[in-house]
């Protein structure tokens, strides 16, 4: 009798623990890589035919309806922030480290993005006026309705570039971080575009 | 020479009675904004906390939503806050409301799905159990099955 109550116990604390790790793994969320994705779309929603007229120029006055479309599938809501820039064709890049922090940052758009959705950030934007000055080229601009007047001239207007940069909050330090939380450390996406001021 | 002390004093106390009572901080913002900016940061750490608790996608989109309306009464304050400070208090004010009433929905959504996965975790591991000692108990008495299959069996020979 004795034996078989052991015998008994022995299944049962073997086909317990069989079923005890199936109910976890069935009750974990699976592991997934944890990224951002994001695009800056032209008008007619594709990631190219940026401009309406021959190659990248840019007359003033002529208005350009772009959208970022960022992805999150960092398991949880996130509040993105996109940073955008002007430079020209010496400034220095922002990389997947380190944002463009030595171009002064034009301004931004924040959104909450829930975890697996695709929100889209309108970036509307039009050049009101050029001031060229010993031989470079400073314009005006309006973006989504607010007025820059940037410090980068490009010469005689040419090879101007946008740089976008898109900063997550991070709870722990109560501000904005370049790029979102990788495995071991943060990862910068950055995009740019270039550009002539006619 | 005492006069002069005290107007000194006076001066200074002056001073610092007229930069505190102008309502805003040094960097030029409003307490007002400030508190908007707060509240809606600790509004989207509670949903996040929420959704890290396993709320549903949809729960979490309706919360975003609210955070969203309540980011852009957050810009409109801060771009109407040179030009208009009644203005811009209003919006900060709305802004505000509506960040404390995501934070209390996001609370009470993630103590529901706290409670649903605690409670979903206990049957899970019950069932496991149950299973257990079933199979355990199955595995142990399987040759009295085997006999009783076999004394069917051999009934339904007798009548046949």
């Amino acid at each position: 009798m004795q034996r078989r109550v052991a015998v008994l116990l022995l299944l049962f604390s073997s086909f317990s623990l069989v079923y005890s790790s199936i109910a976890y793994y069935s009750l974990i969320r699976p592991p997934a890589q944890e990224f951002m994705g994001w695009g800056v779309f032209s008008a007619s929603g594709s990631l190219s035919n940026y401009f309406s007229g021959v190659g990248a120029n840019v007359t003033v006055g002529e208005t350009l309806n772009w959208h970022f479309a960022v992805t999150n599938q960092m398991g949880s809501i996130q509040y993105v922030q996109v940073v955008y820039r002007l430079g020209n064709g010496t400034s220095v890049n922002p990389n997947a480290t380190v944002p463009g922090s030595t171009v002064p940052q034009l301004g931004n758009s924040s959104i909450f993005i829930p975890n697996a959705q695709t929100a889209l950030v309108n970036f509307t934007w039009v050049i009101t006026s050029r001031n060229p000055a010993g031989g470079m080229v400073f314009i005006n601009m309006t973006i989504n309705g607010q007025k820059f007047s940037p410090s980068v001239g490009a010469v005689a207007g040419q090879r101007f570039r946008f740089f976008f940069e898109l900063w997550t909050y991070d709870v722990a330090s109560n501000s904005f971080q370049y790029g979102y939380k990788g495995q071991n450390s943060r990862v910068g996406v950055p995009l740019q575009v270039w550009f002539n001021s006619l | 020479m005492r006069f002069r002390h005290w107007a000194l004093l006076g001066i200074l106390l002056l001073l610092i009675f007229s930069f505190s009572a102008t309502g805003e901080n040094a960097s030029g913002q409003s307490a007002q904004l400030d508190d908007a900016r707060s509240k809606l940061v600790q509004a989207f750490v509670l949903v996040q906390q929420a959704d890290l608790h396993g709320a549903s996608p949809a729960q979490i989109s309706l919360l975003a939503s609210n955070l969203n309306l309540a980011l852009y009464y957050e810009e409109n304050a801060t771009q109407l806050f040179a030009k208009n400070v009644t203005a811009s208090n209003i919006y900060a004010s709305k802004s505000v409301e509506l960040s404390n009433a995501t934070s209390f929905q996001a609370q009470s959504i993630a103590s529901t799905a706290r409670t649903q996965s605690f409670f979903g975790q206990v049957a899970a591991y019950s069932l496991a159990i149950a299973a257990g000692f079933g199979s355990a108990l199955l595995v142990l008495e399987v040759h009295r099955l085997n006999d009783l299959f076999r004394k069917m069996k051999l009934r339904r020979m007798r009548l046949d």
